[in-house]
């Protein structure tokens, strides 16, 4: 009875889904990050199948931020009402910075 | 052999699952749109279809990138022997060796290598909200506009990747 009463607490405040939509905005910018970190030549995910190259160990790492920083997120929030404005704001200028550096014209400032 | 095995996995990752994950995107922005005007509503119609649309594109989008990046990209990236003059097994090779096509790698293949991976990401964290919040998405206008969003950048960017890619296909296709 206490878990089902906590669960509909859970669903009925927003944190969980802005936990989701921060952690997609953070996973956006860690692909951008690394891709950018690779192409400045200061850090290189290893490689994690050689046939594929360098991009398996960056998409990877990528991946683990995103749901690590998900994770993290939903265990902070999921109880709580969270105000949409500023992390819908922060979501979406993560994934523009993060989509910035995957776009190979902004490898050609570095 | 009509196609080769090459081929067929080339049209699964493009046609099969990216063309499959961008009707999804599609038909979820659709859902999203249509409820706009639906605030307050008791309950809405539509909000399971809605995360059946947002989980099929979120699991479709995940195979498609799995496919490219660990099916199609190493036969595509193969460096040809020394000596090779026919190139046309060896597609990064074959459009790196003309300045007119080089874009194709540099600027095509290069950015389908981890923009679609964002979509993937995005397009999961919206299916798990409509999956979790079922008509709260359709009913609370941040939370649907969020999601809208989130989704349209995920059709923008698939979109623009499935374009490179037919690009690149078109001019060095797997074969």
């Amino acid at each position: 009875m206490a878990t089902t009463s906590l669960s509909m607490t859970s669903r009925e405040v927003n944190g969980s889904a802005m936990a989701a939509l921060l952690g997609g905005g953070i996973g956006a910018f860690a692909m951008g990050a690394v891709v950018l970190l690779n192409e400045a030549g200061l850090f290189a995910a290893p490689t994690l199948y050689a046939p594929a190259g360098g991009v398996s160990g960056r998409t990877t790492l990528a991946t683990i931020v995103w749901l690590m920083a998900w994770a993290i997120l939903h265990n902070r929030w999921k109880g709580r009402e969270i105000a949409p404005g500023r992390i819908g704001a922060a979501t979406l200028i993560l994934i523009a910075v993060g989509v910035l550096g995957t776009f190979p014209p902004v490898w050609a400032l570095l | 052999m009509l196609f080769s095995e090459r081929s067929i996995w080339t049209m699964v990752h493009g046609i099969g699952l990216g063309g499959g994950a961008l009707i999804g995107l599609a038909a979820a922005l659709f859902y999203l749109y249509a409820a706009r005007s639906s605030d307050g509503a008791a309950a809405l119609p539509g909000s399971r279809a809605l995360a059946g649309a947002t989980v099929l594109s979120a699991v479709l989008l995940w195979l498609t990138v799995i496919v490219g990046t660990y099916v199609i990209f190493p036969p595509y990236r193969v460096t040809p022997p020394a000596g090779v003059t026919d190139l046309s097994e060896f597609p990064r090779a074959l459009v790196l060796a003309s300045p007119s096509t080089a874009w194709l790698h540099s600027f095509a293949m290069e950015s389908k290598e981890h923009m679609p991976w964002i979509a993937s990401m995005l397009t999961t964290a919206v299916a798990f909200i409509a999956v979790r919040y079922r008509s709260r998405v359709l009913q609370n206008s941040s939370l649907r506009s969020l999601s809208m969003a989130l989704l349209a950048i995920s059709f923008a960017l698939v979109a623009f990747v499935s374009l490179m890619g037919m690009f690149v296909n078109k001019v060095a296709p797997l074969d």
